[in-house]
């Protein structure tokens, strides 16, 4: 009785300053972040509760659905991108016998190191319509009518999203390998025996064993997709017009150009909402089977 | 034979890839020490003819790139060392001591996980406003020295030490602080640097944050100061890239001495159950 009394003090006191610093700095901003969402928030002329009308305002606004529409695409294009390539190359890693291996992998992860702001200078200095190395390696194999992709409507977008899988592929590949070394070897060994040829063994063997790594990195993945912001701001400005305007983007103009703070709080909000329910979906469909 | 041929034609593949991967890297480093009639001739060239400091010069000379510097290890290193310290303390309680309200509050912290930090950048911003921390790197680093994830990849590996160490030094009448310091910490040291490296990457990214709480120049790290050298010289690229090259180099310096342990320790957080 005595020992149980005392684990209760010693675990509350053991968790407490980490509990408070997180309360602190991330509990008590995600409330009152809804609370701003609630209210016409001046910081001149103070605040009024409005209810809802931060959001209605949003849902019937068309700049809030194009930057709405614009981050669903980066995600749609960056999430799969990311992924694919990713469990790809670990697939590579984990049969490859090369001497080269450390090299690739080296290679393969180091963008991911980089910030955003180095990342995001650099890829526009790639896309540069008039110097750029893409525009210009494309004139050299024959395109010469090549896009403009960073100032051109349509292609800004996909642009952005495969730049950014170039950055973050890295760390989700060193992921699926680190998964795919854990698994013992007479499963693959028992396959290759049975007759099963490398595709059958990455994707109905090996596949389904690392499910819990690819959940983890695709939730991830997920995360970083809706929440772009860096990479845009600094590539485009939101440009050309507002085609590649992000929420994240639309968000922080609210808040710290025109210091609309009770909107942009909820332009976070249903950013949080986006990311939740994607995360419920994939966790459902990659989640673990035994439940279902 | 045949299969081995056919590895090989993938192993040439992977290698083609690799360098491909790396061409920006390479096109950064390159334009920096071009001087600018180089970098704006075409076709491209890939090895400049003469080679210039101007752009490095013009980056250290005009803007406080040191301080830069400073700003961003000051920040990634306490960021780092806090949050390693207050996550082994709440991942020991939440591993190994039994009590009312864990299990709980454990599921909570980790839904927070999913928590944009666009959510909380306006209330934070104002929090940050009345504590009068706004433009003090502390105002980044406390944040982020609470990260659930911490907790959470320490405590998958707290479970896996085994109680009898624990049973026996308790015998011998150890109190919890004894055997935390005296056992788990001692043997948790490749999960503690792999999480030591996570954090440290993880804050020396840190982009949104520090743009919304930094507003001063000398109190830029490296990424904020980064994005206003964009707004200063638009497309001088051999400016840019001078500034993006000198803001990578401790990057490529620790990278290519500890790279098996960055990878290592990075991969270590998705594998943990």
């Amino acid at each position: 009785m005595k020992q149980r009394a005392r684990d209760q003090w010693s675990g509350i006191l053991f968790a407490l300053p980490f509990v408070i610093v997180w309360s602190v700095f991330t509990l008590w901003p995600v409330i009152s972040g809804f609370i701003i969402s609630l209210h016409n928030w001046d910081p001149l002329r103070g605040s009024e509760y409005i209810g809802f009308e931060n959001y209605k305002y949003l849902f019937t606004s068309e700049r809030f659905w194009n930057a709405f529409f614009n981050t669903f695409e980066f995600a749609l294009i960056m999430i799969p991108l990311t992924l694919i390539f990713g469990l790809l190359f670990a697939f590579f890693l984990y049969f490859s016998k090369s001497k080269a291996k450390g090299f690739v992998e080296g290679a393969l992860f180091f963008p991911y190191l980089l910030n955003v702001s180095i990342i995001s200078l650099v890829w526009k200095w790639l896309f540069d319509p008039d110097f750029g190395l893409i525009n210009e390696s494309l004139k050299m194999i024959g395109i010469s009518n090549a896009p403009q992709f960073l100032n051109h409507p349509v292609w800004v977008i996909p642009a952005i999203a495969f730049a950014s899988a170039w950055w973050l592929m890295g760390y989700r590949m060193t992921i699926f390998r680190a998964a795919l070394e854990s698994q013992p070897v007479e499963i693959v060994e028992a396959a290759i025996i049975d007759g099963a040829n490398k595709w059958q063994i990455m994707f109905k063997i090996l596949f389904p064993l690392i499910r819990p790594q690819f959940l983890f990195a695709m939730v991830l993945t997920i995360i970083s997709g809706f929440n772009v912001l860096g990479q845009v701001m600094i590539m485009t400005e939101g440009g050309p017009g507002r085609s590649s305007e992000v929420l994240a983007l639309y968000l922080y103009r609210e808040a710290f150009s025109y210091f609309r703070m009770g909107r942009a709080a909820a332009i976070g909000f249903i950013l949080f909402v986006i990311i939740f329910i994607f995360t419920l979906i994939a966790m459902r469909y990659m989640g673990n089977e035994n439940k279902g | 034979m045949k299969k081995r041929g056919n590895t090989k034609f993938f192993d040439i593949i992977m290698i083609i890839i690799a360098i491909l991967w790396l061409i920006p890297v390479f096109w950064m480093v390159d334009t920096a020490f071009k001087p600018t009639p180089e970098i704006f001739t075409r076709p491209p060239k890939w090895i400049p003819e003469s080679f210039t400091l101007e752009h490095i010069r013009g980056v250290i000379n005009n803007w406080p790139f040191g301080r830069w510097l400073l700003n961003s290890v000051v920040v990634s290193g306490f960021s780092t060392l806090i949050s390693l310290f207050l996550s082994i303390f709440a991942a020991y309680s939440f591993a190994r001591i039994q009590w009312k309200g864990r299990d709980f509050l454990f599921v909570v912290l980790l839904a927070s996980m999913l928590i944009p930090w666009q959510i909380n950048g306006v209330p934070l911003y104002f929090l940050m406003n009345n504590l009068n921390l706004l433009n003090k790197l502390i105002a980044v680093i406390l944040p982020i020295s609470a990260m659930p994830i911490g907790v959470f990849l320490l405590r998958q590996f707290f479970i896996g030490i085994p109680t009898e160490l624990e049973d026996s030094a308790r015998i011998d009448g150890c109190n919890r602080l004894d055997i935390l310091f005296r056992i788990i910490i001692p043997v948790s040291a490749p999960a503690l640097s792999a999480l030591g490296i996570y954090m440290f990457i993880f804050s020396w990214n840190e982009y949104f944050w520090s743009l919304i709480a930094l507003q001063r120049i000398n109190k830029f790290t490296l990424p904020i100061g980064l994005n206003t050298l964009q707004g200063a010289y638009d497309i001088e690229y051999g400016l840019l890239m001078a500034a993006a090259f000198l803001a990578s180099i401790p990057v490529m310096i620790v990278f290519l001495i500890l790279r098996r342990q960055i990878i290592k320790g990075m991969s270590w957080s998705g594998v943990t159950k």
